[in-house]
């Protein structure tokens, strides 16, 4: 697709090439720049979470008040509340790991000199999501043994000739359906949200230095609005996937513990 | 920091197969999970056991503060029921001082007045023992009088003497004795003719 | 003009998603505004709702890059 404004070769939109930025080597294990991102992320927020940690006081700091309230809002709203006052223990350490990582990681969407967001690479949603499939089809089979687990699939009360079919659908729903989309959705949202943030942003660019007129050149802080305004959408995306994610990881678990599907 | 970006986009790509951004890479996908797995090392053995540490020892001071609240709260009403108690105490024996010092003073009042009346009375009484005194004394004077100007009269008009004592006297209590029997409208009557009599 | 006919075939299958989240949200935000205190309730409530309507526009984003 080439936009005839200026008179040159023309504007090249990003494509999906843009996600793919190997920095050492090529190929299946080249090591890429959402690789670095991730051994940042890392880096960072575990040394902050031990050393709030280690300092923390019965009446909270500034720093911990905030943290805490990250902690809160996960042990409580999500873990408490979807997996229930009983259970919920030891899953605490799976659902604020997850959500500490998918949001420091998106939040690198939009901060300078980083601005890539490592979830955007599907590699890394899948990898989350393979520990959480793990959890919850091993929480289900360890509290119902593995043919309860299969069995309590299908809810009680239904027609024999339509057991199978619901049974093929919530196996379907069980190993494909919630794995995938909880991989793809976070995936696609950060996927989208940079390639809008990289149109908006080369677009302005081509628009100010290529322009053919005045008019065009000046079109061009239209764009940079939009880029400043996007970004700020990204933030509120950004806590929202890791919301999200936590969310349904949290569903998941407490759906394989019910007595009854 | 679009220069950032544009400069990552406009470098020249080898065409790859991963570029498709449904495709996982072998390498992102490993470093994922053991970014993953040492993140969840450090958050379950050194952050999450800290912060759950935290959490209980607050609701524990929350609840103990509500307790001491609660106590001094107690407390506190205990205090006001003592005092109010002590009020209604003070209040009581204030109107039982008031009340006992009227019905005192009512007392007093009777008292006097008993004690005015009771000498009215005396007084009275005095008065009239005097007057009685007086007059027993006025009567045994008059008579002894009456007797003597009786008896004068008497000898002045029989002419004989009636000196001799023993006669005279006895003829005063008679007739003496007959004035007092006799009713006062009569005495002059009977007076008359014993006079006229003798 | 070059293209993908691909992206045409995903922008007209997210039209469905896009109702279905839409009305999901509207259905939560009735909700909340009759009720306040059933806010707690009903956000993880739509959200689910929310993440299991988006997984029909993520089968068609994965379809657009497949096919």
């Amino acid at each position: 697709m080439r936009l005839r404004l200026a008179a040159g070769e023309g504007f090249s939109p990003p494509t999906t090439e843009f996600f793919w930025q190997p920095l050492v080597g090529d190929g299946a294990f080249a090591f890429t720049r959402p690789m670095l991102l991730m051994v940042l992320s890392v880096a960072v927020i575990a040394p902050v979470m031990v050393f709030v940690a280690k300092r923390m006081q019965v009446v909270p700091s500034k720093g911990q008040f905030l943290t805490e309230g990250t902690y809160n809002f996960v042990r409580n709203s999500v873990g408490k509340d979807m997996i229930g006052a009983k259970e919920f223990r030891p899953f605490i350490p799976l659902l604020f790991t997850q959500f500490l990582l998918i949001l420091v990681n998106n939040l690198f969407e939009i901060i300078p000199l980083l601005q890539f967001p490592t979830f955007s690479r599907i590699g890394f949603p899948v990898a989350l999501t393979l520990v959480v499939f793990a959890v919850y089809h091993v929480v289900g089979m360890r509290r119902h043994g593995v043919g309860g687990y299969f069995k309590r699939m299908v809810p009680p009360g239904v027609p024999g000739w339509i057991v199978p079919l619901i049974f093929f659908l919530e196996l379907i729903t069980y190993f494909v359906t919630r794995p995938v989309t909880l991989a793809l959705r976070l995936m696609a949202n950060m996927f989208a949200g940079t390639l809008l943030l990289v149109v908006f942003a080369l677009g302005g660019e081509y628009m100010l230095l290529e322009g053919s007129n005045l008019f065009v050149r000046v079109a061009s802080l239209g764009s940079f609005a939009l880029f400043v305004i996007m970004t700020f959408f990204e933030i509120l995306v950004g806590f929202l996937q890791a919301y999200v994610f936590v969310l349904l990881t949290a569903f998941y678990i407490a759906d394989s513990l019910a007595e009854e599907h | 920091m679009p220069n950032a970006l544009t400069a990552a986009v406009r470098a020249p790509e080898a065409e790859s197969v991963w570029t498709s951004p449904i495709l996982p890479q072998p390498g992102e996908l490993i470093v994922g999970l053991i970014a993953f797995g040492i993140l969840y090392w450090v958050i379950a053995k050194l952050v999450v056991p800290r912060f759950e540490e935290t959490y209980a020892q607050r609701t524990a001071a929350i609840e103990g503060g509500m307790e001491q609240a609660e106590k001094a709260q107690a407390e506190a009403e205990a205090a006001l029921r003592e005092y109010q108690a002590q009020l209604a105490e003070a209040r009581a024996e204030a109107g039982r001082i008031r009340e006992e010092a009227r019905s005192e003073g009512a007392a007093i009042l009777a008292e006097m007045r008993e004690k005015a009346s009771a000498d009215a009375a005396r007084i009275t009484e005095a008065a009239h023992k005097q007057i009685t005194a007086e007059r027993q004394q006025a009567v045994i004077q008059l008579r002894s009088e009456v007797g003597r100007l009786a008896t004068d009269l008497a000898s002045r008009i029989v002419g004989e003497s009636l000196q001799d004592d023993a006669r005279q006297q006895r003829v005063i209590e008679r007739f003496l004795s007959e004035l007092e029997t006799a009713d006062p409208n009569q005495v002059r009557t009977v007076a008359t003719p014993a006079t006229e009599g003798s | 003009m070059t293209g993908n006919l691909n992206v045409i075939g995903y922008g007209l299958a997210a039209i469905g998603p896009a109702i279905a989240v839409g009305l999901i949200f509207a259905a939560y935000i009735s909700g909340v505004a009759r009720q306040p205190e059933s806010r707690g309730m009903l956000q993880p409530i739509a959200i689910l709702g929310f993440a299991l309507a988006e997984a029909l526009a993520l089968f068609g984003l994965v379809l657009a890059f497949i096919l």
